[in-house]
């Protein structure tokens, strides 16, 4: 489903006949508000949040729906590891980060940021095989947060997943057309 | 509060008193009022009014940390934690501050408590089904522990009683090990839940799998509205629509008129007056001030669940009770129990791709004990039984939150789309009352009002042990006959400690010998009978199924008995 239709659907759901016109501004002020340009950092450094940014954008890139920056996901990440991870965790995460830097740098002289769509990737998907069979490591830690930050943000709740606060009902099994294959907003 | 301290014993005095808001507390502060006592009901905690649910409207965008408290807050609720949901920033405020309410754990025990009003029946699963005779029968035809002083035509009228005023929802299935009850219409099943149904009746002569039996209203009842399938219950319903305390019981004693509530009001002990020969009444202090008040009833209700009841009886020596009140037979403190569980299997479903569902159910499905009902279904390796609940969902970015392999675009398109569908159980076994399973009183360790603590030991033994073999080997059994790809099983015993199914009972258990029991067929303290315990104390033994229901309808049972002896002078 596109960005479009869901604006559409929930306007559509909450009751609102929404012309074209206004379509299309919700849609222009959703891509002025994203960008990690928008936000800086309280708790990581500015290299820091420069590749927790970049990472958020290859795990979750902007397609024909928002993105992680879109939708704020390395400012909640910043605040997240600020205020609420352990002093562990956070070490976890620095390590991490640091050592992606180091990585990058090895590999392809510059700082992760400043890498390639291609060569993040590469890189990030070494540093995901070397996790598995592992718990809690950099990118367990960081990868979830990516994944919370923008599934339970407002915008993705209420414009791409399927909002439904109160349904008042319960129907144990119906055509998922009439849901456009998109999950209920949890 | 009106300088409620200050005032005399003649002000201080009441019909009744109950100890505790929770389930229990909440039906005999009902009971009581309705039948013209005047009762004063004693609440630990501070007052929750039904509406006083802060988190309950809230969107995930709403919480600071989303679905994540700070590490610095969860250090506080270390114990309360152990659950894995109970500490989600949309309930934690419900849970008590472990550092300010400390325990200690010979063996692992994880004690979770809520202290306000209403206790835990804002929090409660809402799994609601009655014990049957097999229960009531299972210690005396086995030789396990004493015998329970009832059987099942003792309760069941007043299972009906205490199901017409909660409103349960379920299906009549005819089942003597899982009697019907006054059902308001069941819950729907699922696409892939009505298909499991039919392939496991199939595959195992009938065997039943039915919807979960849950105190959420289908309709409107009693003046409560029914279930907006929001799936949020934890958090405290608007709309009424589960059975708590502070929505249901608690409105209907205030309707009386006779009924008073003084929360911060934590019960130290009972008073027991040897010239009487009865007790007289309750000493609290206040959580606030920390004054020490003293009122008195004709009748005392414990209510406060099973360990705090237990921890009041104890903490009441007298000289004529110098091992707590009610405690000639030496039990009062044993055959703690818990259910087991965090055992059973989960399979995908490559089917109903083209179906999904509208709504979020706060329920799932229930398949009944079907060992040890009879001789052809006789184990050799355990006694009793288990059930189990789960049911049928499509997974979703939660469910995808800690999976590695995969990022980028088609990830996030695959998570915004409906995942597979994923079917589930877990099961809840029966674990047998042991003498040894035990709470004490802990002199050397105290909270910040000076009273002792608890001490737990209590753990589980060969038989259920024996029993998870069977509980995770016949839930991947029945997954695969039902057609599931990748069943996968599982079985958590260490976070299966004991408290963590929040089903503690025992501790002070009903029985015909005041040798071997504390309490009598009429949940009377066997030497003291105007005390009465209708919490998860009283329990000789604990079924596999949840035990909610049956403590309303022992409290209203009781309730009704205090009242006629009270009548007759007796009391």
């Amino acid at each position: 489903m596109s960005r479009r239709e869901a604006i559409k659907r929930a306007a559509m759901l909450i009751g609102v006949a929404f012309s074209p016109s206004l379509v299309e501004s919700a849609l222009q002020a959703q891509t002025a508000a994203g960008g990690a340009g928008a936000a800086k950092p309280v708790y990581l450094s500015a290299k820091q949040f420069e590749a927790v940014s970049a990472i958020a954008d290859r795990i979750l890139p902007r397609t024909d729906t928002p993105g992680a920056l879109d939708v704020g996901v390395p400012a909640f990440a910043d605040h997240m590891y600020g205020k609420f991870l352990s002093a562990a965790d956070q070490k976890v995460v620095v390590a991490g980060l640091a050592d992606l830097e180091t990585a990058s740098g090895a590999a392809h002289g510059r700082g992760f940021a400043a890498l390639t769509s291609a060569q993040q990737d590469a890189l990030l998907t070494k540093v995901a095989e070397a996790s598995k069979a592992k718990e809690r490591t950099f990118f367990h830690q960081i990868k979830e947060l990516v994944v919370l930050g923008y599934f339970s943000s407002e915008k993705i709740g209420k414009t791409v997943l399927h909002y439904d606060p109160v349904p008042g009902r319960f129907d144990g099994c119906i055509p998922i057309a009439e849901v456009g294959n998109v999950a209920w907003t949890k | 509060m009106a300088n409620i301290q200050g005032a005399g014993t003649q002000q201080n005095t009441y019909d009744a008193i109950v100890i505790g808001s929770g389930i229990s507390g909440g039906w005999a502060a009902k009971e009581l009022a309705e039948k013209g006592l005047k009762t004063l009901v004693l609440e630990r905690g501070r007052d929750v009014k039904h509406g006083d649910y802060p988190t309950a409207m809230k969107e995930s965008w709403e919480f600071e940390g989303r679905t994540k408290i700070p590490a610095a807050e969860l250090a506080k609720q270390e114990k309360q934690n152990r659950t894995g949901y109970t500490t989600h920033p949309a309930s934690a405020h419900w849970f008590v501050n472990d550092l300010e309410n400390p325990y200690t754990e010979e063996k692992r025990f994880d004690w979770m408590r809520g202290y306000h009003v209403g206790g835990r029946s804002l929090l409660w699963g809402r799994q609601s089904y009655r014990f049957s005779e097999l229960d009531f029968e299972a210690n005396a035809k086995e030789g396990i522990a004493v015998d329970w002083p009832i059987r099942y035509a003792d309760i069941a009228p007043w299972y009906d009683y205490v199901e017409r005023f909660a409103g349960i929802s379920g299906s009549r299935e005819n089942l003597a090990h899982l009697p019907d009850g006054q059902f308001l219409p069941p819950m729907e099943m699922n696409c892939l839940e009505k298909d499991v149904k039919r392939r496991i009746a199939d595959a195992f002569g009938g065997r039943p799998m039915i919807i979960g039996r849950v105190a959420n209203l289908t309709k409107e009842h009693n003046g409560r509205g029914s279930c907006q399938y929001r799936n949020r219950c934890i958090r405290g319903c608007p709309y009424g629509a589960y059975f708590s305390s502070n929505v249901s019981t608690l409105p209907a004693g205030y309707a009386s008129g006779n009924l008073t509530l003084r929360p911060f009001s934590i019960v130290n002990q009972i008073i027991y007056d040897k010239s009487k020969g009865r007790a007289t009444g309750v000493r609290i202090i206040d959580a606030e001030t920390n004054e020490v008040i003293e009122y008195h009833a004709k009748v005392i209700f414990s209510c406060a669940s099973a360990v705090a009841s237990t921890f009041i009886l104890l903490n009441s020596k007298s000289d004529r009770f110098p091992n707590g009140l009610g405690n000639d037979s030496g039990e009062l403190g044993h055959n703690l129990m818990d259910h087991h569980f965090k055992v059973g299997a989960a399979g995908i479903s490559d089917g109903f791709t083209d179906k999904y569902f509208r709504g979020q159910r706060a329920n799932g499905i229930y398949i009944p004990r079907f060992r040890n009902l009879n001789k052809e279904t006789k184990q050799k390796d355990y006694l009793r039984g288990f059930g189990y609940q789960g049911g049928a969902s499509r997974l979703d970015w939660a469910s995808h939150i800690k999976e590695l392999s995969h990022f980028g675009a088609k990830f996030k398109a695959d998570l915004i789309a409906p995942g597979p569908w994923r079917f589930g159980i877990g099961s809840w076994g029966e674990c047998l009352p042991y003498h040894d399973n035990r709470m004490t009183l802990n002199t050397a360790v105290r909270d910040k009002w000076g009273q002792p603590t608890v001490t737990f030991n209590c753990g589980w033994k060969e038989n259920e042990y024996a029993m998870r073999k069977d509980m995770k080997a016949s839930a991947v059994e029945m997954l695969e006959a039902a057609g599931l790809k990748n069943v996968t099983p599982f079985d958590d015993v260490i976070n299966s400690a004991p408290g963590n199914c929040i089903h503690e009972m025992g501790t002070a258990r009903m029985g015909r010998d005041p040798k071997t029991s504390v309490l009598n067929k009429w949940n009377q303290v066997h030497t003291s009978p105007n005390v009465f315990v209708t919490d998860g104390a009283c329990m000789t033994s604990n079924s596999c199924v949840n035990p909610s229901l049956t403590y309303m309808a022992l409290t209203a049972r009781a309730c009704d008995h205090a009242v006629s002896e009270l009548k007759k002078g007796n009391l």
